[in-house]
């Protein structure tokens, strides 16, 4: 038997049992979420450190902190349109509710980051639970229109409340000690990789599955004994925990809203994390948090030297609207099939080659 | 004092216009392509803006423009419907809603790319109230005081009158409003009955934008400054309308509509009474939390009908 051919049949079949090489160790490492976001925050870390040498401007890193304070949003709201099948345009009103308990709580009354943290929590899951029962109870394409509704009650209860909100540097306190302006950016790294974390092993978890089979077809799932209403308040009660502690960590982060005029709590917000959610891909977390880039980050990391994009910033918001058009007419599962996709048709291609050679090779396989 | 109130209630006459018939336009494509068309303020918003192009730019009056205007809605509504909705691979309900989304923010980075910065259009211009220097409201005395109307208003409830009675007469008898009115209660069934539904949804579109351009356009002669999303408020006024008289049948988004400007005024009337001098911040929380009490107690509006499923 030709030495070659042995080997490559041995090959074969001892796949399973041979050593990985280190390359592959590598790779099979990186198929675990946990070191994913590992890598992930150790990236957005070196950013952070490149800034205190200088190699990185400071805007390009608020940037990129801006844009995470908006993951946050977004995929809260994956959570809830691609697992559990609802679109909601409320999100504006939820980040509200975070920014006013941030104002009220640390500048107003000084408690700390935590206090205020697990106030905006606590406010979240009643107000979420509360919206949720309403509007839930209606058939699912008013849900939409009623937060819709609901945002707008909010922005006008803010707007009367106090119509601008600013926030002093000296009142931000972590566990009684006091946080400079580029420690925040840390801060919101860590709360979004927890997050990231926390919702990729809830996907996974009996309670994503039982999320995922409501989307699919109510009818089956409540067949199969799950509780529909419990599981869409759910995962509205999640997303709008996300959407109010995105709204603390703006505060923490920008620390000045002039509330009827900002952008943040009108319904552009609300339709650009749609809009994320849609072109990045509604169930995945990666191409979530792509789409927020490409919306929030893009324009002011690196688009920011090209004259056109600086002179017209309605531009990308057009560029995003068109996108959203042509993925939901074509894509339904945004980016991330797209580059899926494309890296099975790049292995199917490897692995075709791969038999041809041997075909070639040997006459036979 | 009822002097006062009547006053405060007409005050909201140029509102249940504009509400009323963006309410319809929404109604009427709900209806006939199961879908909440959320583009249907930016659509209005650029039509009033080519409204203004026509008039401060190359002179052509408003009574002309307007029917410009309307055709770059019908032109939009369709390209909406024949293109994008029936041609794309994957579209459902929720897609469907979620590409009217899409042509929001379309239009909010689209609209000011095209026409600039916001702007404010004369439109007072046009009925020559500031040029005579005649007066642009009209007063009656009548309950002991005085009741002041606009007269832009009162153009434009005749306008509305005309318009939307011309289309609910349409819709009972003549044979498109047969046709909708098929297609709304079931589209398969519809088409079984040798109902073109293809033409019943392209003409519903390219009217819905069409009145919605309308809408605009008289909003914008109130005074308000033109921009990308200066009709969101109405739009947002128009859903809850139809949430609140309910999607089944088309007057009832109609005097849904009519309610929420009189009750929005009414709740700011009380701004009067001294008890209650501080309720204009609170005018539109008070009102949409009004609404959603109805909402909870009637999730099918309040001249929805219950629909039973089958299994």
């Amino acid at each position: 038997m030709n030495t070659d051919l042995r080997k490559d049949y041995l090959g074969i079949v001892f796949e399973k049992h041979r050593k990985l090489t280190a390359k592959e160790r590598v790779g099979k490492a990186l198929h675990i979420p946990l070191t994913q976001y590992l890598v992930f925050s150790a990236v957005l870390i070196s950013f952070y450190i490149l800034m205190q040498g200088g190699a990185v401007t400071s805007s390009f890193v608020f940037a990129i902190g801006n844009t995470m304070i908006y993951a946050i949003m977004a995929i809260g709201f994956c959570l809830l349109m691609g697992y559990s099948g609802l679109a909601s345009l409320g999100t504006a009103g939820f980040v509200g509710i975070g920014a006013y308990i941030a104002f009220y709580l640390v500048q107003e009354y000084g408690y700390t980051f935590g206090v205020a943290f697990i106030v905006t929590v606590a406010v979240a899951i009643v107000t979420g639970i509360m919206v949720g029962f309403i509007s839930l109870r209606i058939e699912g394409i008013y849900l939409a229109i009623l937060t819709l509704g609901l945002s707008e009650i909010l922005r006008n209860t803010f707007i009367s409340l106090k119509s601008s909100i600013k926030i002093d540097m000296s009142k931000i306190q972590i566990l009684g000690a006091k946080i400079g302006e580029n420690e925040v950016y840390l801060l919101i790294l860590l709360v979004f990789v927890v997050l990231l974390w926390i919702t990729s092993n809830l996907i996974h978890s009996p309670v994503g599955r039982a999320l995922l089979s409501v989307k699919n077809s109510s009818s089956a799932a409540q067949a199969m004994g799950i509780n529909l209403m419990k599981y869409r308040v759910l995962a509205f009660v999640i997303s709008t925990i996300y959407a109010a502690i995105a709204g603390l960590l703006y505060m923490m982060y920008l620390r000045n809203m002039t509330t009827s005029t900002s952008t943040l709590l009108a319904m552009t917000t609300s339709l650009n994390i749609l809009g994320a959610v849609v072109i990045g891909g509604a169930k995945s977390l990666w191409g979530t948090s792509f789409g927020v880039f490409i919306i929030y980050g893009l324009q002011s990391t690196l688009l920011s030297k090209i004259a056109f994009f600086v002179e017209n910033p309605a531009f990308i918001t057009m560029l995003t609207g068109l996108m959203i058009i042509l993925i939901v007419m074509f894509f339904p599962g945004g980016i991330a099939q797209i580059a899926s996709n494309l890296a099975r048709k790049y292995r199917e291609s490897k692995l075709r080659k791969n038999v041809e050679r041997r075909i070639e090779a040997y006459g036979r396989i | 004092m009822f002097a006062a109130f009547l006053s405060t209630v007409c005050g909201s006459l140029l509102g249940i216009c504009v509400t009323c018939l963006s309410a319809f336009a929404v109604t009427l494509i709900f209806r006939t392509s199961t879908t909440a068309n959320f583009a249907q303020a930016s659509i209005a918003a650029f039509g009033c803006y080519v409204v203004a192009d026509c008039l401060n730019n190359r002179g052509i009056p408003v009574y002309i423009g307007v029917f410009i205007g309307m055709a770059i809605g019908v032109a939009i509504g369709l390209f909406i419907d024949l293109l994008v909705f029936r041609k794309g691979r994957y579209i459902n309900e929720l897609g469907k809603q979620i590409i009217t989304m899409g042509f929001v923010s379309l239009f909010f980075g689209g609209t000011p790319l095209v026409f600039g910065n916001p702007e404010f259009i004369p439109f007072e211009s046009f009925y020559n109230t500031t040029k005579a220097g005649t007066d642009s409201n009209i007063v009656i005395n009548a309950f002991g005081g005085e009741i002041v109307f606009t007269k832009h208003a009162l153009i434009c409830t005749a306008i509305t009158v005309v318009v939307l009675g011309t289309i609910f007469i349409l819709l009972k008898v003549s044979k498109w409003g047969l046709g909708v009115r098929t297609t709304a209660s079931s589209e398969f069934t519809a088409e079984l009955m040798g109902i073109d539904t293809h033409v019943i949804t392209a003409i519903s579109w390219a009217l819905a934008c069409a009145l919605g351009v309308l809408a605009a356009v008289m909003y914008a002669g109130g005074g308000a400054m033109i921009s990308a999303s200066f009709m969101a408020i109405i739009q947002v006024n128009a859903f809850l309308a139809c949430i609140l008289g309910g999607f089944s049948t088309f007057y009832g988004s109609v005097v849904g509509a009519i309610l929420i400007p009189v009750i929005t005024n009414c709740v700011g009337f009380l701004a009067n009474f001294p008890a209650f001098h501080n309720i204009s911040r609170w005018q539109l929380v008070i009102v949409y939390l009004l609404l959603m009490i109805v909402i909870l107690i009637k999730p099918q509006g309040l001249f929805g009908k219950k629909v039973v499923k089958k299994v």
